[in-house]
């Protein structure tokens, strides 16, 4: 098992190293560039740009741009942004905490609901309520959560004035939990609806497939009660496709939700990410983007693992 | 069974909401009206735009000049009418008080600055000339500073004492007052190896109202009244806040819900709703931004000849037809609500702003009889053509902006109308504006044929009207694409006449060349004016103090400020 795991490291390192280039390329091929917006200043002339190109090494060609970028990122020195000069390591550590607030909210509730009504769904199937939340959890599944999220907050921001209209807390206040706790309900829900639909559907799907096995039938001629059945030789068995699921989620919690914290104005990783992106701020686009590949590698060898310590049938050579 | 989880789901789904209603907020209450200003309170401030920095040297988005006027100051500022007032200095320096002298055989300036005793930066250390001298140095020694113009034409500068500062310039520098707008703490700064990587980023201390005392990256910047501000009595708010919201509409939902009581930069289609709320007020002043279309005069290829015609853009005839068949008041009422004005020069506001230059009006008959004369003959399609040439061209404008594509399809529609058929092809702002020959930008490179955006002078016009309309600026690869000569406008009289704005200290005389450049520059018909915009901001009706102005942000004069009614109690 070690072994594997020792090579499935070694493997990540020039998957991630790939992930890197093309991750500069692309951004590279971006038309424009990141002293595009300094044109909005009536003061700066030709020289004014071409001094800033060469204090941040723009000028340089692109193979030895990513070639000094990877040279100080492997050292912990992830630099600075172009646009606001603040170090991208900071930039990230603050941001960081309010996304894993967010998204850690959202992974809990998504996990807390999926399980009850995924199982729900599939034993009690073809049921009035397996209609209803099928149906939903499709429909949730196809909505764009730009959408979502701004109809929450016209119904229960705008309409209702029940919740607020975004940010993490009501500015100038001292903290307050409940401040902050109406804060998350809409960009948690609009969240959790969207993913609640993918989980839940996975989870049924898997449940179905387990009820109609042989041993279910042994276990309930056992005598065992039904509770028992479904929990513990079910939902067990049932579980493991979604191991997979959830463990990809984790990248999530450092990636922040791109779309749903701008609409709330939540100050996360989403939303540095897509400020960034707006300015092609070259240093904090590849810090995220080089931890969230990471990330992503990570959770896939941590769910491959989780999987055959759960499934005594998958072995690893 | 089944029924009942569904009912218990329902329930919890019911009791949260319940729970959500009881924690909601409840407005303060309105208090009983006092008049003149009232001390205390906090204001939040919607913003839309997340400033990156709040340094005056690396800051080039306008929001970071609304945020940091709270704080930093400079030698002197404009006020409402676009006059220049002291603020750190004692006076204006100008030729005719003496504070600005002619040396080296009239081609060198001096100009000297007294400064106001007594004025303490916000931690209490004193304001001297050593601090203007530093600014001037730290600009220059930087590399990441945003523009260095104005500076660079300095020599150097000397500090015969703590009040008193001399600066030698290089040359005639006209635009001199529009410099030190912003000055630098030396006793802080001097020690720091870096000043972008230090904590003057976020929290640059200065010596104007306020102090910057916490920055929330996406979050909020709250500013307090600074002990040591040099007015009496003055700020009357104890707090501004700062609130980045993610999108205009949203700020305008959070101030008619009252959870801020003031918001930056609306645009004319918020206007007819926001006028029915009798909780707001708003604040509109004229900017001096102007929105044009440039006609790209040589031949549209990446790294055009400067000398080459453009096929059909060449002909000054069809020009001018493309003028006369631009809509502008109907695109301003139909478009922008009837609250904007329409163009007739770059330079729209101020001291410099030509008197009664105007440019043609919407007359499409106009634009047919100057076609049918120069030759263009309607074919079979309605499009015009002349020697095998087809009347059609591209217009190019920043993708995502729903504004600028509706005018592009009134206007596609009108000059179809006249025989010329308009493309469509817009890009992103960040190629389109880049104005740098390496990213690509197609003004610069020549490849466009007609470019639509808007520009904005600062209140000295010098810059944007040499850089944009001066033949030495027309950029080519033989210069390495220098300028921001897009429409490839030559004409020697208009060089001579810029020239002449730009070496003259005489306003007058100054205003008089302008001008005449800028007459010849309509006359040639290169550029389409369509609309100046204006500058709106709206704060709750509790909410007095505040004072648009063209030439600075709305928070110019927040000392001024102040709240009445009872202040929410934070």
């Amino acid at each position: 098992m070690n072994r594997y795991i020792l090579r499935r490291l070694l493997q990540a390192l020039p998957l991630l190293l790939g992930i890197s280039v093309a991750s500069f390329a692309i951004l590279k091929a971006v038309p424009g560039g990141p002293l595009a917006a300094y044109e909005a200043s009536p003061d700066i002339t030709d020289e004014d740009i071409r001094r800033l190109e060469h204090a941040f090494g723009l000028d340089q060609p692109v193979p030895i741009q990513y070639l000094s970028w990877l040279g100080r990122f492997v050292v912990g020195d992830w630099g600075y942004s172009f646009v606001s000069h603040q170090p991208v390591l900071g930039l990230i550590g603050e941001r960081l905490p309010n996304t894993v607030y967010l998204m850690g909210t959202v992974f809990v509730t998504v996990l807390v609901l999926a399980i009850p009504v995924g199982v729900l769904t599939a034993v009690k199937q073809y049921s009035w309520f397996d209609h209803v939340v099928t149906g939903s959890t499709f429909g949730f599944l196809s909505t764009p959560t730009f959408w979502l999220g701004l109809l929450l907050i016209i119904f229960f921001g705008l309409q209702l004035r029940w919740l607020p209209l975004g940010g993490m807390a009501t500015p100038g206040a001292a903290f307050d939990l409940g401040d902050r706790l109406r804060h998350l309900i809409l960009p948690v829900a609009t969240i959790s609806l969207v993913q609640l639909g993918s989980h839940v559907r996975y989870l049924r799907a898997s449940m179905l497939e387990t009820i109609n096995q042989d041993y279910m039938r042994t276990a309930r001629s056992k005598g065992l009660g039904e509770r028992i059945v479904v929990l513990r030789h079910a939902l067990k068995n049932a579980a493991i496709p979604l191991v997979t699921v959830v463990a990809l989620d984790i990248p999530e919690l450092f990636a922040g939700a791109l779309v749903t914290e701008q609409i709330f104005g939540w100050p996360g990783m989403g939303r540095l990410f897509w400020d960034a992106a707006t300015r092609l701020d070259y240093p904090i686009l590849m810090g995220i983007l080089a931890v969230s590949s990471t990330l992503i590698v990570l959770a896939n060898l941590l769910a491959d693992v989780v999987y055959g310590y759960l499934d005594p049938r998958i072995r690893y050579a | 069974m089944r029924g009942h989880r569904s009912v218990r789901v329902l329930a919890v789904a019911a009791a949260l909401l319940v729970l959500a209603t009881a924690c909601a907020s409840t407005q303060p209450a309105g208090g009983s009206p006092t008049t003149g200003p009232v001390k205390g309170g906090t204001l939040v401030f919607a913003i839309w735009q997340e400033p990156a920095t709040l340094a005056p040297n690396y800051g080039n988005q306008t929001i970071t000049g609304i945020v940091n006027a709270v704080a930093v100051e400079g030698l002197l500022r404009t006020d409402t009418g676009g006059n220049y007032q002291p603020v750190l200095a004692k006076a204006v320096p100008t030729e005719k008080n003496g504070g600005v002298k002619i040396s080296g055989d009239g081609k060198r300036m001096d100009v000297t600055y007294e400064l106001q005793p007594d004025i303490k930066w916000s931690d209490g250390r004193p304001f001297t000339s050593a601090d203007v001298k530093f600014t001037w140095e730290a600009w220059m020694k930087d590399p990441k500073v945003v523009s260095r113009e104005g500076y660079e034409q300095i020599e150097s500068i000397d500090t015969p004492n703590d009040l008193t500062v001399l600066v030698h310039y290089k040359t005639i520098y006209s635009p001199y007052l529009t410099r030190f707008g912003t000055i630098m703490p030396k006793h802080i700064l001097e020690k720091v190896a870096d000043i972008s990587a230090s904590d003057y980023g976020r929290k640059p201390l200065g010596t104007g109202p306020f102090v910057i005392t916490d920055f929330k990256a996406g979050d909020s910047i709250t500013v307090e009244r600074n002990p040591n501000y040099r007015k009496k009595g003055q700020p009357y708010l104890d707090k501004i806040i700062f609130r980045s919201v993610p999108s205009r509409e949203v700020a305008v939902a959070q101030l008619k819900a009252g959870e801020v009581q003031g918001m930056w930069n609306l645009i004319e289609a918020q206007l007819p709703d926001l006028e029915k709320d009798a909780n707001i007020k708003l604040s509109i002043t004229p900017a001096p931004g102007v929105e044009r279309i440039e006609m790209n005069t040589a031949v549209n290829k990446d790294g055009t000849d400067p000398n080459s015609v453009h096929p059909v853009l060449g002909d000054i005839n069809l020009r001018r037809a493309l003028i006369y068949a631009t809509p502008k008041q109907q695109i301003i009422d139909r478009l922008l609500f009837g609250k904007a004005r329409v163009g007739s020069s770059p330079v729209s506001q101020g001291w410099a702003a030509p008197k009664g230059l105007t440019q043609e009006s919407y007359d499409p008959k106009k634009s047919n009889e100057l076609l049918d004369q120069a030759g263009w003959v309607k074919g079979g399609d309605g499009i015009r053509t002349k020697n095998g040439v087809r009347a059609s061209v591209t217009i190019t404008t920043t993708t995502g902006d729903q504004l600028r594509e509706r005018v592009e399809q009134i206007l596609a529609d009108e000059y179809k109308q006249i025989g010329v058929e308009l493309k469509i092809s817009n890009m992103p702002s960040s190629v389109l504006l880049s104005a740098s020959w390496a990213a690509g930008d197609p003004r610069k490179r020549g490849a466009f044929d007609l470019d639509m955006y808007s520009s904005t002078p600062a209140i000295d016009p010098h810059q944007t009207v040499n850089l944009r309309y001066h033949s030495k600026q027309i950029p080519y690869p033989g210069n390495g694409g220098n300028g921001q000569n897009y429409t490839r406008f030559k004409n020697p009289e208009a060089d001579k006449a810029i020239d002449e704005a730009g070496s003259a200290l005489d306003l007058e005389k100054r205003a008089a060349a302008y001008a005449k450049a800028l007459t010849l520059l309509n006359d040639a018909a290169v550029c389409i004016w369509l609309y100046e915009r204006s500058a709106i901001e709206a704060f709750r009706t509790n909410v007095s103090g505040y004072a648009g102005q063209v030439w600075d942000g709305i928070t110019w004069n927040t000392e001024d400020w102040y709240m009445k009614g009872t202040a929410p109690s934070y």
